[in-house]
């Protein structure tokens, strides 16, 4: 046994419940659990689809077809790409659109927080946009744009930029001016202040706003894929409802889902590794 | 800033800013109407942005007022409003209705969190709009499939929000419940719920929007009808006059339900405020 999950059943036990294997509360029994039920939650699917047939196969497919599915379409291209090929092409529009709301949207949320001026004259007209879903400015993106990636790079910037301007502001306003004046009056230097006082309070706030603002342009992609384009896991999954796949239409599903939790489970990592502790999060 | 005003010598105040308190308004209004006027002159003032990509302010306000009376693509921007609304009503009652108590159980019942949280979890994280063509293919593309769309993105925010609040709170109160003599479901009902409704409140309007959002996204992928549709078909038509004026009542109607659900669920604050006054 390691030492930590000696640590974590010690902990949390009472000395009453010391002799069982699976203490209530403790990490371990809450794996076993969670591990037990997905485990059932398949095993259910299965029986259900494919053992027992009382679903029709075209509305839900069995876990194994759409297992089979997913490694089948790792090799063999479909509407010419491999599912990694379309992954890559969702990929690649998510982060320049994200990229692009970092690079504009976190200079402003900075320059807001820092003048006053500033932040009066933008946060009106900031305030009037942000009702307006992102994804409602898809007509006028394929407008602007043609049906082409860069309508949709832009409507996921939009979803990611907002984000990127609220946490970037918030970080700002996140270090405590008080602090910064007694360390200027005991004579630290400029540098120290911004790396012993500044850095600590707002590079967390400025993570977590980029863990936010990735999430969001994930899932206005998936829509914006879903109205117009040619490659791309959200093209996958409409396309695959044409034709009736529903296998592939799951596979889309879920991989769009796993890469969700692999970006935000990285960023969430980061967060962590940077404010030791304390995240402090701005909600939208 | 209330603390500079009073630290500011009396003699100084004469070189503060022309308005006074009131220059973040006036810097404000100024900067939005100077964007609304930079909108005219790209459009009706000098035709930099071609009535087929871009309307004026003043035509698509025209064409907002129009659209209260006449139909596009078959029904009166009311009619579409009102069919947006009602799909958005069922999906997002049925997430609170849902969404609340498995926060609680979850929160409460710490096995059936461990049980359902990873399948939960992993659900998730595929975004509303994802389902839309599985909800289609199970529901047809009527109604139903754009509530259920709504209600997988408002469920989320109902559960987390709830659960999240009913663990923060102070395991003294709780503790004095059950000294009391109150059973585990009687401290939940009669203790912990009521004194967690700030989070769950947040959690409430967090819903509202996300299932707003989620079902102007699905309206654009499928439909006959709602603001969403609207949008879409005015897209198709190459009229941004339509798309600006749908996206304006999308906006108001959001603020609209924000401002519903924050009313509605005012009351169930009320009770804190003695508290809160009282510290």
């Amino acid at each position: 046994m390691t030492p930590s999950t000696t640590r974590s059943t010690t902990k949390s036990s009472t000395a009453a419940r010391k002799h069982t294997l699976f203490p209530r509360g403790s990490r371990r029994r809450a794996i076993c659990v969670g591990i037990t039920a997905l485990v059932v939650f398949i095993v259910i699917w299965q029986l259900i689809t494919a053992v027992f047939g009382l679903v029709n196969p075209i509305l839900l497919p069995s876990a194994t077809e759409v297992g089979s599915r997913f490694i089948h379409m790792l090799t063999e291209p479909y509407q010419g790409h491999t599912l990694g090929g379309h992954a890559l092409t969702s990929l690649k529009i998510v982060v320049l659109g994200w990229i692009i709301g970092g690079i504009i949207g976190m200079p402003l949320g900075i320059l807001m927080g820092w003048n006053r001026w500033i932040r009066a004259a933008v946060n009106p007209i900031f305030q009037v946009l942000r009702p307006i879903p992102p994804i409602a400015w898809i007509p006028l993106a394929i407008l602007w744009f043609g049906l082409g990636d860069s309508a949709r790079i832009y409507v996921v910037w939009l979803a990611a930029v907002v984000p990127w301007i609220l946490n970037s502001f918030e970080a700002v306003r996140s270090v405590d001016s008080i602090l910064i004046s007694a360390a200027r009056m005991l004579g630290a230097s400029q540098r120290t202040i911004l790396t012993d006082i500044v850095a600590p309070s707002a590079v967390p706030v400025l993570v977590a706003g980029a863990r936010i603002s990735l999430g969001n342009a994930w899932t206005t992609l998936i829509a914006a894929e879903l109205l117009a384009a040619s490659a791309g896991l959200g093209f996958v999954a409409l396309n695959a409802r044409r034709t009736l796949d529903s296998d592939i239409m799951l596979v889309a599903m879920f991989t769009i889902g796993i890469l969700g939790v692999i970006f935000t489970g990285l960023l969430y990592l980061l967060e962590r590794a940077v404010s030791r502790g304390r995240v402090e999060e701005v909600s939208l | 800033m209330r603390v500079t005003e009073q630290q500011r010598p009396v003699g100084q105040i004469r070189n503060g800013p022309p308005f006074g308190r009131h220059m973040p308004a006036v810097v404000g209004m100024t900067a939005l109407v100077f964007v609304v006027v930079v909108w005219w002159i790209l459009t009706a003032g000098t035709n930099i942005m071609s009535p087929q990509v871009m309307a004026s302010p003043t035509d698509s306000a025209w064409t907002l007022g129009r659209l209260m009376v006449d139909p596009f693509a078959g029904s009166t921007l009311p009619e579409h409003a009102l069919a947006s609304l009602n799909r958005w009503a069922r999906g997002y009652l049925a997430a609170v209705i849902l969404g609340v108590p498995l926060g609680a159980i979850f929160a409460w019942y710490r096995d059936v969190r461990s049980a359902l949280s990873p399948i939960f979890e992993t659900l998730r994280y595929i975004p509303p709009f994802a389902w839309v063509p599985i909800a289609i293919l199970w529901f047809g593309p009527g109604t139903t499939a754009q509530a259920i769309v709504v209600f997988i993105a408002a469920f989320p925010p109902c559960v987390i929000n709830t659960h999240r609040a009913l663990t923060t709170l102070d395991p003294t109160v709780l503790r004095a419940a059950r000294t009391v003599g109150a059973s585990r479901l009687a401290t939940l009902i009669r203790v912990a719920l009521p004194a967690s409704t700030p989070g769950i409140t947040a959690g409430l309007r967090i819903a509202v929007s996300n299932g707003w959002m989620a079902l102007m996204g699905a309206e654009l992928i499928v439909g006959q009808k709602g603001l969403g549709f609207l949008i879409n078909a005015g897209g198709e038509n190459g009229q941004p006059d339509v798309i600006i004026a749908g996206m304006v009542s999308i906006g108001i109607l959001g603020l609209i339900l924000d401002t519903l659900v924050l009313t509605l669920t005012r009351p169930m604050l009320q009770w804190r405020k003695g508290i809160e006054s009282g510290d």
